[in-house]
């Protein structure tokens, strides 16, 4: 299997990770609104926190991608 | 024609027999996807960062949103709001509208006419003993405003109510 068609996979697996954290955070932002208009803030600082977590896990993947890119990249010019 | 088709599919565009559509546009499918995935990951995570900001925004809204400082207001006297009867007024604006009701055991109690649902004008429903909305059947309890039927989820803000002498103020909002 060449390292494109590794790429790929992987980037497809790495895809449906981070859009399922966006659906939930799509979620949590629901909640958090449903909160804010029912008056009930201790809901509102865990699904922010919750969010953010999301946040930094997806941001680590998009860095995963990049960095497998620049490698291949790096190969293929060596 | 013939000669494109007989071309192995695996000619490179640089390549001296590859056809000429080829060297015009010398992208894999395999290239293209790994592009496009990539791309796709890049857009989710911006979403991702909006949707975190989003809920952090919230959180200062809700700072805003309810620590507002409310009018006191004169709204009726108390004798226009007869025994089990509602009564209409607008508070803390004229943009706000209210219902006043006094309840079986003769309590007062007042609360936004704006149904939490999708905000169709809630009205007293005298023979119920709870607040209806006619948009989608929804009601709500007339001691608390909590929602006891249809689709609302959330109860309805109250309006903090003062009796002085004859005359009924309105003094704050209790979301």
């Amino acid at each position: 299997m060449s390292v494109r068609t590794e790429g790929t996979t992987l980037f497809t697996a790495i895809l449906i990770l981070v859009a399922c954290g966006v659906v939930v955070q799509l979620w949590l932002l629901t909640v958090s609104m449903e909160a804010l208009l029912a008056n009930q803030r201790t809901t509102l600082l865990p699904a922010a926190l919750g969010s953010s977590l999301l946040l930094l896990i997806n941001a680590g993947l998009l860095r995963y991608v990049f960095r497998f890119d620049h490698e291949v990249q790096r190969t293929r010019q060596e | 024609m013939n000669g494109e088709q007989s071309t192995p599919r695996a000619a490179c565009a640089g390549c001296q027999h590859a056809p000429k559509w080829r060297t015009d546009f010398p992208i894999e499918w395999e290239g293209d996807h790994y592009v496009s995935r990539r791309e796709m990951v890049k857009f989710l995570t911006l979403g991702s960062l909006l949707l975190a900001s989003a809920n952090w925004i919230t959180i200062v809204a809700s700072r805003m949103l309810h620590t507002r400082v409310y009018p006191e207001k004169m709204i009726a006297p108390v004798s226009a709001v007869d025994q089990q009867s509602s009564f209409l007024f607008r508070y803390p604006t004229v943009k706000d509208p209210c219902i006043a009701v006094r309840t079986p055991t003769g309590k007062l109690v007042a609360y936004s006419q704006v149904c939490t649902h999708l905000s169709c004008a809630v009205i007293y429903d005298q023979a119920a003993n709870k607040l209806f909305c006619p948009c989608h059947s929804g009601s709500f309890n007339i001691v608390q405003g909590e929602p006891i039927g249809g689709p609302p989820t959330r109860r309805l803000p109250r309006i903090l109510l003062e009796q002085r002498g004859d005359l009924l103020f309105a003094i704050g909002v209790e979301v």
